[in-house]
């Protein structure tokens, strides 16, 4: 089946709006009738309070053509590592697979499995969901988010040369077969296997995450200069693995705000300016009437590129 | 003198048949050891973690771990030999 779901990312330091921005272009893009489904990605999960609705791991409808859902790391975690565990014991020796069991138990606190749980969750939604018209990520704050984006490049380094080493074994050990058994067929070896689905998936990630037209990237942040330091610091790590921003949305603008440097620094890159809110923005009408009185706030980007896409 | 002939020829065979099998046992010792070296590494790349060594991405360990029993197996008895590499290399080397 076709995958026809765009990904609309929304970045930032922590609190700089990214959820509500996220929920905002969410709003907007189904009030146009197109099928949205908005992810959380954030462990803090904001969107919860933003629609005043208590959201989970199922989706559940905000408005028509509007569903929201919430990613639970630790869910993900745990079923990851238990199917890795049953496994072990399936394949491996009684007294082997004994001897992991004290492993198991303190590897779930082990650094990376963070984002590993959220790429999980990333490719399920993608898997339930690719006939939805587009995907809205909330991201979790800018070091997760850039690990989450890293993650498909960085392992395909390691698996790349462990593909290596792994063929050259086999063909050391083809050789051997030969030579002792003659022409006795040889198995297939599941390592290799295994490597080489992971190249594979891996490689469609970076893919999906590299391409412009099925992946957006927003940028969220405030006129304030530390938030505009740590998204230089965005763009830079971002630009390393080939992934492109698609537009930058300043928040929270007040009237005296001087946007300049950040016009002058981050040129190239589409920039939309958003006023500050004196009312929270909290709960369908009170978003849904933001949106009506600053339209200009919505980037028609995304609807140009499904029109594309489709044509 | 045909049945002579026809033992003598069995046993000529016979004779080429084991020098064969000792001339592509010994062939090969060597690339076993090899073999077994690389495996060694490649264990200790991915399962590295287990003896204190830097590791990959814990995803890719774990995907992997459960394929290589005889990796990880391999790589904790060499833990134990670790210490006695010269003597390791006599034995590939079938010397002494």
């Amino acid at each position: 089946m076709m995958e026809k779901a765009i990904n609309i990312f929304y970045m930032g330091k922590g609190g700089v709006g990214k959820s509500t921005s996220a929920a905002l272009n969410s709003l907007f893009l189904a009030q146009k009738g197109f099928e949205v489904l908005l992810v959380s990605l954030d462990p803090a999960h904001n969107q919860s309070d933003i629609f005043e609705k208590k959201l989970s791991d199922s989706p559940k409808e905000i408005i028509p053509h509007l569903t929201a859902v919430e990613i639970d790391q630790e869910y993900w975690i745990k079923r990851y590592l238990k199917d890795v565990h049953n496994q072990i014991n399936r394949t491996y020796s009684y007294l082997t697979s004994f001897n992991l069991e004290k492993y198991f138990k303190v590897i779930k606190y082990s650094p990376g499995l963070e984002e590993y749980a959220l790429i999980l969750g990333f490719k399920e939604v993608r898997r339930k969901f690719l006939q939805h018209d587009f995907l809205i990520f909330d991201m979790a704050p800018t070091a997760l988010s850039l690990k989450f984006f890293t993650l498909p490049s960085l392992s395909l380094i390691w698996i790349n040369h462990l593909l290596a080493l792994r063929k050259e074994i086999i063909k050391k050990r083809e050789l051997i077969t030969k030579v002792r058994l003659l022409n006795k067929e040889i198995e297939t070896d599941k390592v290799l296997s295994r490597i080489e689905a992971s190249v594979k998936d891996y490689t469609s990630l970076k893919e999906l995450f590299e391409d412009r037209e099925r992946t957006k990237v927003n940028l969220v942040l405030n006129p304030d200069l530390l938030s505009f330091a740590e998204s230089q610091r965005i763009v830079k790590g971002l630009k390393g693995i080939n992934i492109f921003l698609n537009q930058i949305i300043i928040n929270k603008i007040l009237c005296d705000s001087s946007c300049e440097h950040i016009e002058r620094e981050l040129k190239g890159i589409p920039i939309i300016e958003a006023p500050f809110s004196e009312t929270p923005l909290i709960g369908v009408n009170i978003l849904a009437h933001f949106l009506k009185e600053n339209e200009n706030i919505m980037s028609t980007q995304p609807l140009k590129a499904l029109q594309q896409a489709l044509i | 003198m045909k049945a002579l002939l026809a033992r003598i020829k069995e046993m000529i065979v016979e004779t080429w048949q084991v020098g064969d099998r000792i001339g592509r046992s010994k062939a090969v010792e060597v690339i076993e050891g090899e073999v077994e070296e690389m495996e060694n590494i490649f264990g200790l790349l991915v399962l590295g973690s287990f003896v204190g060594m830097p590791s990959p991405p814990m995803q890719i360990s774990l995907d992997l771990m459960p394929y290589m029993e005889k990796e990880l197996i391999l790589m904790l008895e060499k833990v134990d030999t670790a210490s006695e590499p010269i003597s390791q290399l006599f034995s590939i080397f079938n010397i002494g």
